[in-house]
C-alpha cells in the first residue's frame, strides 16, 4: 500500500495482485462480497471475526469515491458499538469528533432547539461520532488484512452475474483480464446503481424527488462549538436550511438546501459554493474547499433483499433522503444482521432458512428509514401554503413552548432498529446498548467482548437458569450476581433492569445483541422453541 | 375521539376565538389559528385521538351551503 495526498488528505492505494483463479477451472468460494463501502467491508470484516472465508471485489484501487469526496460523515451508537466488536473503535475515537449536542437555529443565531443525546446513553461509545467515510473503511480494510480470513481483491469489477438456486456464477474483469468464480453465498454491496443488481434485472422502483443539496466539506480554523448545528431557515442561504457538522482533521461539512429543482451543476461550482461559505464564515476568515457536490433526491427498496443465493445490502437495497444519517449506518448495520446468519449457515448450525429472517428484519428497517426520512423532508420543504404556515406557527411557539421545539424536524438521528416482525423474533428484537461489565474478579469487560464469535448469549440472575445451557455450544452464558468469580458485578441493577431481566428470568442475545427472546424460566420446551427460531440443525455424532 | 361537547362554556369559547380573529387579516388569521391548533393539540397529547381528530376534521365539508 502506498499513500497518496488527495486534497489535503493522505489516502492510500491498494495493490492489484493477479488472482489464482486464472489458472484454475472457476473456484467456489463460501461468500464473495461485492463492493468495499461502508456495508461489505463491514461484512467482511465481521465475518474475519467469525473466521468464515470470503473475498471481497472491488472495482477501485482505494477507500471512498472520487478522491476525497466524504459522504457519510455521522456515524450513529449502534454502528460505533459494531466496530467496537469488530475491534477498529479505538482508531476512529481518536481520529473523529464524538459529538451529542445539536441545536436548531432560525435566522442567524436564534437557538429554538436543542438536544444533548448524551443524557441517558448507557453505552460506552457516544451517541454520535463524525468522521470522514474513507477513514472508516481504511481502518476496516486494515482490520481485515490484519485477521487475514478472507482475501479483498482490488480492480475486481464483475462483468457478469448468472444467479443459481445454489449458488451464483461470477465473471470479473481484472487488469489481467477476465475469469470466473462461483459464490455459494453473493452479498451484493456495490451501491445504488448496483450493476449486479441491474444483470439481475431486479426493480427497485425508484423515485426522484425536487430536493436539492449542496453538500461541501471545508477546512478552515475557526473555532466552532463540536456540536450538529442546523438552521431550518438560514439568513445566510436566502431562508433556507443549512447543517453544520464537525468532522475530523478540522474540516467541516457544510449542507445546504438549495432550491427546489436547482440545477446540480451550478448549485456545487466552486465558485458558487465559496460566495455561500463566506456568508456563513464572514469574510475575513480564509477556508478551503476540500470537496463539494451536489445531491438530488433518489429513494429506492428493493422488494426482497435476497434472490436465490444472492443477499442485497447498503444503497443497493435501498437509498433514502439524505437526513438523519442513515444511509451509511444502515448499510452498517445490514452487515451487522447478517455476519451472524451467515456464519450459523455456512458451519452448518443453521439451515439456510434462517437467513429469510435477513430480508424480514432489514426491509422494515429501510422503510422505517425513508418514513423518518420523509417527515424531515416534509418540515425542511412544505409543498404547499397550508403546510407553509404549520411550519412557521412551529417555529413561532418553538422560541417560548418546549411541547413545539420538539416538533423542529431537520433530521432525526438514526437508532438502532428493533426486529420485531420477523420470523426470528419472539416479539422482541431491540438493540442492547454496548455497557461496560465489570466481573467479581475484577476484570474489565464490554458486552461486545461477549458477541464476537457468533454465540448466542444467555444473561440472568439465576444461575440455575443458567446452568441448562452452560454445555451448550450454542450459548455463551453470562450471570448476573456475585456467587462467581465470572459473574456480572451488578449492585445498583441497572444492568438487569437494561437487559430486562429479573426474579431468574432469562434473556437470550444474538450475535449482533438485538434480543432474540426473554423466558420467564429456561425449560426444554424454551431451548425447543429458540432452536427452531434460529432454524438449528441437529448435530450427528460425527464431527 | 369525543364528539359530544366537553366545552364548559361554548358559547364564551366561540366568542373568545372570535375576538382573537377580529382585526386580523387572513394571513394572519391562518397563522393564529395554525397556532392554536399545536397549543390545542398539546393539552391532548394522545396521538390516536389526535389522528381521529385530524381525520374528522378533513372529512367535513369546507361549508355546509
Amino acid at each position: 500500500m502506498i499513500e497518496e495526498n488527495v486534497s489535503g488528505y493522505q489516502l492510500p492505494r491498494f495493490e492489484y495482485r493477479r488472482p489464482a483463479d486464472f489458472d484454475q477451472t472457476a473456484q467456489r468460494y463460501p461468500v464473495v462480497i461485492v463492493g468495499g463501502g461502508l456495508a461489505g467491508l463491514t461484512l467482511a470484516a465481521d465475518l474475519s471475526t467469525r473466521g468464515i472465508a470470503f473475498v471481497l471485489l472491488d472495482e477501485d484501487n482505494t477507500v471512498g469515491v472520487k478522491g476525497a469526496s466524504s459522504r457519510g460523515i455521522v456515524y450513529a451508537q449502534k454502528s460505533l458499538e459494531i466496530f467496537d466488536r469488530l475491534g477498529i473503535y479505538d482508531k476512529i475515537a481518536e481520529k473523529g469528533v464524538a459529538w451529542s449536542v445539536g441545536k436548531s437555529l432560525v435566522g442567524e443565531k436564534d437557538i429554538i432547539y436543542e438536544f444533548d443525546a448524551a443524557k441517558d446513553s448507557q453505552s460506552c461509545q457516544p451517541p454520535f461520532l463524525n468522521i470522514q467515510q474513507f477513514y472508516i473503511e481504511w481502518f476496516l480494510v486494515d482490520r481485515i488484512n490484519e485477521l487475514n480470513v478472507g482475501e479483498i481483491r482490488w480492480m475486481n469489477r464483475v462483468k457478469d452475474v448468472i444467479a443459481d438456486e445454489t449458488h451464483t456464477l461470477l465473471e470479473v474483469e481484472t487488469p489481467d483480464g477476465s475469469y470466473w468464480l462461483e459464490a455459494e453465498w453473493l452479498v451484493d454491496c456495490s451501491g445504488l446503481a448496483s450493476g449486479v443488481r441491474e444483470k439481475l434485472g431486479l426493480e427497485t422502483f425508484p423515485e426522484k424527488g425536487t430536493e436539492r443539496w449542496c453538500i461541501s466539506d471545508i477546512r478552515f480554523k475557526k473555532e466552532m462549538p463540536l456540536e450538529r448545528w442546523t438552521w431550518v431557515e438560514s439568513p445566510v442561504n436566502d431562508g433556507r436550511a443549512v447543517w453544520q457538522h464537525p468532522m475530523a482533521d478540522g474540516v467541516w461539512r457544510i449542507d445546504f438546501q438549495m432550491k427546489l429543482d436547482s440545477d446540480v451543476e451550478y448549485i456545487s461550482r466552486p465558485d458558487v459554493c465559496e460566495e455561500r461559505v463566506k456568508k456563513l464564515l464572514g469574510n475575513d476568515e480564509p477556508f478551503e474547499l476540500v470537496w463539494v457536490g451536489p445531491w438530488a433526491s433518489r429513494t429506492h427498496l428493493l422488494d426482497d433483499f435476497r434472490h436465490h443465493r444472492v443477499l442485497f445490502a447498503g444503497d443497493s437495497a435501498h437509498v433514502f433522503p439524505p437526513l438523519g444519517a442513515r444511509g451509511g449506518n444502515s448499510g452498517i448495520q445490514d452487515a451487522d444482521n447478517l455476519g451472524w446468519k451467515l456464519a450459523l449457515v455456512l458451519r452448518g448450525l443453521a439451515s439456510e432458512s434462517l437467513l429469510q429472517s435477513y430480508s424480514q428484519e432489514r426491509r422494515p428497517a429501510a422503510i422505517h428509514n425513508t418514513d423518518l426520512a420523509t417527515r424531515s423532508v416534509r418540515f425542511l420543504s412544505p409543498q404547499s401554503d397550508g403546510q407553509r404556515v404549520l411550519r412557521n406557527a412551529v417555529i413561532a411557539l418553538a422560541k417560548n413552548c418546549e411541547f413545539a421545539q420538539t416538533m423542529i424536524n431537520t433530521g432525526r438521528l438514526s437508532t438502532a432498529f428493533s426486529y420485531q416482525g420477523s420470523d426470528l423474533s419472539m416479539d422482541e428484537g431491540e438493540s442492547i446498548p454496548n455497557f461496560s461489565i465489570l466481573l467479581t474478579n475484577g476484570q474489565q469487560q464490554k458486552l461486545v467482548d461477549y458477541a464476537v464469535d457468533g454465540q448466542l448469549i444467555a444473561i440472568s440472575t439465576s444461575r440455575e437458569a443458567l446452568n441448562q445451557l452452560a454445555n451448550n455450544a450454542l450459548f455463551k452464558v453470562l450471570h448476573i450476581g456475585q456467587t462467581d468469580p465470572d459473574s456480572i458485578v451488578d449492585t445498583d441493577g441497572k444492568i438487569a433492569e437494561t437487559l430486562g431481566v429479573k426474579d431468574g428470568s432469562i434473556v437470550i442475545l444474538r450475535p449482533d445483541l438485538h434480543v432474540l427472546a426473554r423466558f420467564k424460566q429456561m425449560d426444554s420446551a424454551a431451548l425447543n422453541e429458540i432452536k427452531r427460531r434460529i432454524n438449528y440443525v441437529e448435530q450427528g455424532e460425527l464431527q | 375521539m369525543k364528539t359530544s361537547s366537553q366545552l364548559e362554556k361554548p358559547d364564551q369559547f366561540y366568542d373568545e376565538l372570535a375576538h382573537a380573529h377580529q382585526d386580523l387579516d387572513r394571513q394572519a388569521s391562518e397563522a393564529l389559528n395554525a397556532r392554536l391548533v399545536f397549543i390545542l393539540a398539546n393539552q391532548i397529547g394522545n396521538q390516536k385521538v389526535l389522528s381521529e381528530c385530524i381525520a374528522l376534521a378533513a372529512r367535513v365539508p369546507e361549508s355546509a351551503a
